[in-house]
């Protein structure tokens, strides 16, 4: 991982993958910004991840797509994939979105977090990228029960998570952004 | 605070392995990977895990074979067997055979997640139950100096108590105040089935009737005058664990109709409610009366004592095994010597002679009590006659003149209260004054109970 020098270089690429609402794209984008602090930037749309389509399951491997996103050359240090494609892991029947702890790539997906409420999808996203990028700074869960780095299993859960980090995280994430982009 | 755990995955599929180790690691949680039943085996020559998630279907040994090596190794791992949905019944027949769970691949998050926590728990909960039986065994030995025994006569004692222990028969033990029943009592539990499960504890002979019923059974809020919330009883506190009822003796034959049904249907009712709740528990009982005497009184229910008493247990007094006295004081004297500091080295010959000759009423607990008096009053390095006056006063070299009129009145009394196992209207009468005089100079002495 190259260590970037926190100026005007983007820190996060956000990689469309398939058509994406751009209002969501704009709510991830800017909670990165304001949570994190990360230089943020919006890559234009990629084609559908049909490499990564598991006939067996109608669902796309989580996996395959943060090592393909990992792979991408050009980009900035870390990568956030999002799509509306449901994803699923190995051993899991689905997830919100999935991330290499510690390593450069991460994905989400908007398809498990529609609502009546037109607000209450782009909250979810924006709660779940936070959480992704998180686990690409190093952090792993955390057993309070409204931290981002809580972990959900269901939307209920997610709902419950305050858009921030507790104070212990908070401090965690503040430190290795710190170490990842030293400020000039 | 998540635990940190140690996780093994048992997996032909690479795959597998590696989105559990990722998907536990985020949680904190360290991940040893096998491929095959033997791979993991070779693993366990090095270390035991705290978790196993073991495939069923493997090449070569499968799950189930794996599984039974593994609990000859660890009888106590948590193993959670991985199924593919055909193989349900397999899954099933492992947890006959000790695994605790299985997951059914491709798992739901909100399954494996409450899984591992409920895992967790059971961990945290089994670390504590340990830690606290630890605590308690060693206050246990510091208060009641263990087991110190040499006499042939405890030697059979102990025999027998790993004799009973396993089953989960009924014990009746009997003794005079003060030789340890409770500590017999104790053993027998930490040495049978229940010695996972609670130890509670009720001396009957200490309450009321309506109080010992409460005590027992529980009560429900709005019982009676008092009761502003609901309490679960001993009977209750009890299940799968040993409830010991020490002075059975001493309770009425209407509480003993109503233990009696509680013990044979296997259910207690709390006091103002109307749902039997069931328990099961191993029953011992202590007493130093003679129960078959009570019998022919009218004062013991025959039909109770032959529930309570499948198998009895006689702790000898003190006077029957001397040779004890001396391990026992020097037990006690190291004791006291760490918890007040003082700077004793033993005791003389005389005052072993005394200890020794003397008749112990009050067994075991009442020599401790004289150690520790003994050493509070102790003026020299060791523990001679002097300091034993209240025992044997004539056989003493003594010097009454080195002790205050004030000393020779508080180990009086303290011997007293020690014979009469702290019941203050006895101990009164025994030493030839009124109860609100006793009372006074318990207060002027700061005499408390140990």
């Amino acid at each position: 991982m190259n260590n970037a020098t926190r100026t005007d270089q983007a820190e996060l690429d956000i990689v469309l993958l398939g058509q994406v609402d751009e209002t969501a794209v704009s709510i991830v984008a800017a909670n990165l910004q304001a949570v994190m602090g990360l230089n943020t930037r919006v890559q234009p749309p990629r084609e559908k991840p049909e490499y990564a389509y598991l006939p067996g399951r109608g669902q796309f491997d989580a996996a395959k797509i943060i090592g393909a996103l990992a792979d991408l050359e050009n980009m900035a240090p870390f990568v956030l994939g999002l799509t509306v494609f449901d994803l699923c892991t190995p051993i899991l029947t689905f997830v919100y979105g999935e991330s290499q702890l510690g390593g450069r790539a991460a994905v989400i997906s908007l398809q498990r977090l529609t609502d009546p409420d037109p607000e209450l999808p782009l909250l979810r996203a924006a709660k779940i990228s936070l959480h992704e990028v998180g686990h690409l700074l190093g952090i792993g869960h955390c057993w309070q029960p409204d931290c981002l780095m809580h972990f959900s299993s269901n939307l209920e859960t997610l709902d419950a998570l305050q858009p921030q980090f507790c104070s212990a995280c908070e401090f965690e994430m503040v430190r290795r952004l710190q170490t990842q982009f030293p400020k000039e | 605070m998540t635990l940190s755990m140690q996780i093994m995955v048992v997996d032909d599929e690479e795959t597998i392995c590696e989105a559990l180790a990722a998907w536990f690691a985020k949680d904190g949680h360290s991940v040893q990977i096998a491929n095959s039943g033997a791979q993991a085996l070779e693993c366990l020559e090095d270390c035991l895990f705290d978790v196993y998630l073991v495939d069923i279907k493997m090449p070569g040994m499968d799950g189930l074979e794996f599984l039974a090596h593994l609990k000859e190794k660890h009888p106590d791992a948590s193993v959670i067997m991985i199924t593919a949905h055909g193989s349900i019944q397999t899954a099933v027949e492992a947890m006959k055979r000790g695994a605790s769970d299985y997951l059914c691949k491709p798992f739901d998050p909100d399954e494996l997640s409450l899984l591992m926590e409920r895992i967790l728990a059971n961990r945290a909960l089994r670390d504590e139950n340990f830690a606290l039986r630890e605590q308690l065994m060693e206050q246990q030995e510091v208060v009641f100096g263990g087991f110190v025994a040499q006499s042939e006569i405890m030697r059979e004692l102990f025999t027998h108590i790993e004799d009973v222990a396993p089953s989960s028969t009924p014990i009746l033990i009997t003794g005079e105040t003060g030789v340890g029943k409770e500590m017999v009592a104790q053993a027998i539990h930490m040495h049978g089935e229940q010695a996972e499960g609670p130890f509670i504890a009720i001396n009957c002979g200490a309450l009321s009737e309506t109080l010992l019923e409460s005590e027992l059974f529980g009560h429900e809020r709005g019982a009676f005058t008092g009761a502003v919330k609901a309490r679960r009883g001993r009977l209750e506190m009890a299940n799968y664990g040993t409830l010991f009822l020490d002075e059975i003796g001493e309770i009425s034959p209407k509480m003993q109709v109503t233990l009696l049904r509680a013990l044979e249907e296997k259910c207690a009712t709390r006091v103002g409610g109307s749902s039997p709740i069931e328990t099961d528990f191993r029953l011992i009982s202590a007493t130093h009366r003679d129960l078959p005497q009570l019998i022919r009184e009218g004062r013991f229910r025959e039909d109770f004592f032959y529930r309570i008493n499948v198998i009895t247990l006689g702790v000898p007094p003190l006077r029957d095994r001397r040779e004890d006295i001396s391990a026992l004081a020097d037990y006690f004297l190291e004791h006291y010597i760490q918890k007040t500091g003082k700077r004793l080295e033993g005791f003389t010959q005389r005052a072993l002679g005394i200890l020794t000759a003397y008749g112990w009423p009050g067994n075991v607990r009442e020599l401790r009590n004289v150690i520790e008096r003994a050493v509070v009053i102790a003026r020299g390095r060791m523990i001679g006659a002097e300091e034993l006056t209240f025992l044997n006063p004539a056989a003493a070299d003594c010097n009454l003149g080195a002790l205050t009129l004030q000393e020779v009145e508080i180990s009086h009394i303290g011997a007293a209260l020690e014979t009469c196992n702290w019941n203050i209207s006895r101990a009164a009468r025994q030493l030839g004054i009124d109860r609100s005089t006793l009372n006074r100079k318990l207060k002027r002495y700061n005499l408390t109970r140990p």
